[in-house]
């Protein structure tokens, strides 16, 4: 039995935040998501109402679910290889290494580099005619596999992936150390006193502890890598003949030639592809806490 | 409870970071939005010289990359909050929507003061709506050219030479070009680079080869729909692409590389010709200054029924209708095109000024090329091609040099986009 | 003190290792491209300068007026981001402890931004910042960045809360304390390395951000670094070495940053907290 008043104090807590959420950002989002039944490009002061034509278009066209696709084939190699990688030398590092505070500032170091700056240099290292990559493979021997990394539409899109994963895997191991970090020690020292071993301490310790952070991360790296457009419009833009397009690129494409309402359709449908795949994950994790 | 006083305390610092922000505007002043990083000195130097001789300060503001330029004029435009003098950054029908919102002036008017005399016909054209136009825009000039670029293709005389070919004999016809291209090969030269990772400069490239068989009459009819782009015309500028990718004239990666790696690919001399725009002579002399270059044409055509055409562009300022010093602003851009300005800008930037009578003065004998040849620019059309079918035809091309796509699949795809666009707008 | 440095195997060592040469290899690219001519980025390949060229520093400093915009970038990130620990973890902890009506809708919609992307949602934005009169001010583009903030760091926060045993909670009730005391004290020490994580996140995001900061504002001495950086990118001619120089003096700071965060993700302050 919960007394209004105590209802009030409470709501403080969260009053900055739905206040400055209603004003930045519900009200922007309103407006925009109703340009998606409309017809705009952005200057006319008139805008003329389709309805859902927008949205209808947008189920027959090829060209965005390819998009979507691209984005997922990232995202589950994201999902895959960069967390695992994150995990991996999250727990090495947590164990306990020499120089762990050198190699924790140097693991984040992809994830504060500009985008500029992540893109020239991937480009360069990836170059068909200077790139640092094919002069390697050369040397070792594997000079067949030489290409123009990002040129070639096999090639292409997990050429990408790999630079995507270089940059974000930082995020992953620093929230997943923090997480590692909160475990109690006594805890490992009492499974090791019952004789366990790294992997059982591991799996009996460790994983049950963690599962709400490996749900975050996982989320996160899902809706962080299907967003994904900086990498593209550095490196690609999306080609080559669209090998490399992904949904924000091309929604992107769509705003610069001022189809202003169909790209916000897009952009709604997208977000409830998101929506699902979050709703989906929630439900994973809730029956794996069960367990 | 302690949360309201950490509230206060950070509102309090907010409203005090509010308060040392405002600053009133002089009224005495043009302001300016642009996108030329590299105008920016000689444009303030220029403000100056202007303060110096008429007391009214203009101050340009530049805003890169062009993509957060157009951001920033369209959020203006619709907060009502557009400065004196900008341009929208658009294709036709863009500057179009701009127009008809009242976000542009029209200097019609002012222009036929004799000021239009100052400029190359075809660059004025540029920012100039006729009657018929297919955006309903009242035919007038909208714009004022402040430089003009242009496009050709550039060629490494060192490497021609190495390659046995006369440097000072670049090709003229298409069978020529192809066979310089065979010569660079076998001594192990790539051929030919562009940026064709940027889609426009693929359908510059195609346009060279689309006038010369089509002709202006040819392409409206193509946009119209009377002519399909199944039609054997297309296909044959299809297949320039195919037999060009057979002869392996294309450098490596050219399909994901942007300009400026292309840019960088001549200018290391790993490519020894290069479809760019004259801004290249500043690029290349900063990349690498012992450069032995030159340009010519896109080649002919044996069976081209009309002449070449090239790619002419210009840096466009447009004047803001509601502005309050909207006379002074135009008087100031017309100060701006007088051949003394238009000479010191030439000089400091590199470009080809927007005044024809200062042609002599240009210093460079690469620039004065390009300037020589504006006159092949390609035509302005009272209408344009639906940028989701130019978009198709690029990416189709890039598919063609790398092998994927045919010349034959890449028209009928194309001609069933169309259809359905024709379909829509009926 | 780490507890068992005997089982980390060489195996382990050999990763971490050439994790992070691939990870620091960009970074020494920049540093040395910084110090190269604009010719020689492209022709020397190499990781050592021919001559050094600390004057591309110089000029990145002063052509590219880092002394206004360095001060800008502080005053937004310092700002912004304590503007998002503050009001994230006060939502947070209210969404994973305390009692409020509707508490799952209110989360829901709260982290909708991180969910439906809404590419464009800039244009409004601006003409409610015009309406509001915070148009070209610190204060708006301040307030935008806490508001981009809020989705994210709630997500994350209010995990961490309720990973907190409800046990020391109500210990300390016991022991008389009041709601703010209980977050103040006892619950906020114990999420530190999520709040040092959105700290550092936050940091980067906003230390990095352009786009907003270009369209909000106009005054050139209210712009943040990222502008300074604008004028080595030509339309046409972009000058990597002055360029590499200006990042390379630009992301300095936020590298300082994760230095000073990455030790409150350290165990002992946790392991203290939970003892006392």
């Amino acid at each position: 039995m919960v007394s209004d008043r105590r209802y009030l104090n409470n709501f403080f807590y969260v009053l900055p935040a739905i206040l400055m959420f209603a004003i930045f950002t519900i009200y922007p989002f309103i407006k925009t998501f109703q340009l998606s039944v409309y017809e705009w490009d952005g200057i006319s002061p008139t805008m003329k109402f389709v309805g859902l034509k927008n949205y209808l278009e947008i189920f027959s066209d090829r060209l965005f679910w390819n998009s979507m696709l691209n984005a997922g084939i990232i995202t589950l190699l994201a999902l895959t290889f960069q967390n695992m990688l994150a995990l991996l030398l999250a727990v090495i590092i947590d164990r306990g290494v020499k120089f762990d505070k050198f190699f924790r500032t140097v693991y984040f170091i992809p994830p504060i580099l500009s985008g500029v700056v992540v893109g020239l240099v991937w480009k360069w290292i990836y170059d068909g005619n200077y790139g640092i990559l094919n002069t390697i493979l050369t040397h070792i021997g594997l000079e067949k596999y030489t290409t123009s990394w990002l040129s070639n539409p096999r090639t292409a899109l997990v050429s990408v992936a790999v630079v995507h994963m270089w940059k974000g895997f930082g995020w992953g191991f620093v929230i997943l150390l923090a997480g590692l970090q909160t475990i109690p020690r006594e805890l490992y020292e009492a499974a090791a006193i019952d004789g366990a071993d790294s992997f059982k301490q591991f799996w009996y310790v460790t994983a049950p502890l963690m599962l709400p952070i490996f749900f975050v991360v996982s989320v996160l790296t899902i809706l962080g890598t299907m967003q994904i457009f900086d990498l593209i419009y550095s490196m690609t833009r999306g080609g080559p003949a669209g090998a490399t397009e992904v949904p924000i690129s091309y929604i992107y494409r769509y705003m610069a030639n001022n189809e202003l309402g169909y790209a916000t359709a897009m952009a709604v449908i997208f977000g409830l592809v998101l929506f699902t795949l979050s709703i989906l994950q929630i439900k994973i994790s809730r029956k794996l806490r069960k367990v | 409870m302690k949360a309201k006083y950490l509230y206060m305390l950070f509102l309090l610092s907010l409203v005090l970071l509010t308060s040392c922000g405002r600053k009133k505007g002089n009224l005495q002043e043009i302001v300016i939005w642009h996108w030329m990083t590299d105008r920016e000195e000689v444009f303030n130097q220029l403000a100056k010289e202007y303060y110096e001789l008429k007391g009214i300060n203009i101050r340009f503001e530049t805003y890169a990359p062009s993509d957060v330029y157009r951001e920033k004029v369209r959020a203006a435009a619709q907060g009502g909050l557009l400065p004196d003098v900008y341009s929208p950054l658009g294709d036709q029908r863009e500057l179009a929507s701009f127009i008809n919102a009242g976000y542009i002036e029209d200097l019609t008017e002012v222009m036929n003061t004799g000021w239009k005399d100052l400029f190359f016909e075809s660059v004025l054209q540029q920012n100039t709506y006729n009657e018929g136009n297919e955006w309903k825009v009242k035919p007038g000039i909208y714009g004022v050219p402040i430089d003009v670029v242009s496009i050709q293709i550039f060629y490494n005389k060192t490497l021609f030479k190495k390659a046995g070919i006369n440097p000072d004999n670049p090709p003229t016809t298409f069978e020529e070009f192809i066979a310089v291209c065979k010569k660079l090969r076998s001594a192990g030269i790539q051929p030919f680079v562009s940026g064709f990772g940027e889609e426009w400069l693929i359908d510059v490239f195609s346009k060279s080869f689309e006038y010369q068989i089509l002709g202006e009459e040819g392409i409206i009819k193509t946009i119209k729909g009377e002519i399909k782009y199944t039609d054997p015309r297309w296909i044959t500028i299809f297949e320039l692409f195919e037999k060009m990718r057979n002869e392996k004239i294309f450098a490596e990666g050219i399909i994901t590389m942007i300009n400026k790696d292309a840019e960088r690919v001549f200018a290391t001399e790993k490519a020894a010709m290069a479809l760019n725009g004259s801004w290249g002579i500043n690029v290349y002399s900063g990349m690498n200054p012992q450069l032995n270059y030159d340009v010519f044409l896109p080649p002919k055509l044996t069976n081209a029924k009309y002449p070449v055409k090239i790619w002419v562009s210009s840096s466009f300022l447009n004047v803001n209708p509601k502005s309050k010093m909207k006379q002074q602003a135009i008087d100031f851009l017309k100060w701006l095109t007088e051949n003394k300005q238009q000479i010191t800008l030439a000089e400091k930037t590199k470009n080809i000024p927007s005044n024809k009578n200062v042609i002599d003065a240009i210093k460079y004998d690469v620039l004065k090329k390009f300037a020589a040849n504006l006159d092949k620019s390609f035509p302005t059309l009272p209408v344009m091609e639906n940028w989701k079918v130019v978009g198709t035809k690029c990416r189709g091309i890039q598919s063609i040099i790398i092998g994927e796509k045919t010349p034959r699949q890449l028209a009928d795809e194309l001609q069933a986009e169309k259809q359905k666009l024709l379909a829509e707008l009926k | 003190m780490p507890a068992k440095t005997e089982y980390v195997p060489f195996m382990s060592y050999i990763i971490l290792i050439l994790i992070a040469i691939i990870c620091l290899f960009p970074l020494v690219w920049m540093l040395s491209s910084s110090l190269k001519s604009q010719d020689e980025i492209f022709t020397n390949m190499s990781l050592l300068p021919g001559k050094l060229h600390l004057r591309n520093y110089v000029e990145a400093w002063t052509r590219g007026k880092f002394s206004t915009y360095f001060v800008n970038s502080l005053l937004y990130t310092v700002l912004g981001v304590f503007g998002i620990l503050v009001i994230t973890s006060l939502c947070a902890y209210a969404l994973a402890r305390l009692e409020l009506p509707f508490k799952n809708l209110i989360f829901f919609i709260l982290i909708i931004p991180l969910i439906v992307p809404l590419p464009g949602t800039f244009v409004p934005l601006y003409v409610l910042l015009k309406r509001l009169g915070l148009l070209d001010t610190r204060t708006g583009l301040i307030l935008c960045y806490i508001n981009g903030g809020l989705a994210f760091g709630i997500f994350l926060l209010k995990s961490f809360f309720e990973e907190i045993p409800k046990e020391l909670e109500e210990a300390a009730v016991i022991d008389g304390a009041t709601k703010w005391q209980i977050y103040f004290r006892i619950m906020l020490p114990l999420v530190k390395p999520a709040l040092a994580t959105l700290a550092i996140f936050n940091t980067v995001a906003i230390w990095n951000e352009f786009l907003l900061a270009l369209i909000i504002l106009q005054d050139p001495t209210k712009m943040p670094i990222q502008r300074g950086l604008m004028v080595f990118q030509g339309t046409h001619i972009t000058e990597y070495a002055q360029l590499m120089a200006g990042l390379s003096i630009a992301t300095l700071p936020v590298i300082m940053i994760y230095l000073l965060m990455q030790k409150y993700i350290i165990k002992g302050i946790t392991a203290g907290a939970l003892k006392g």
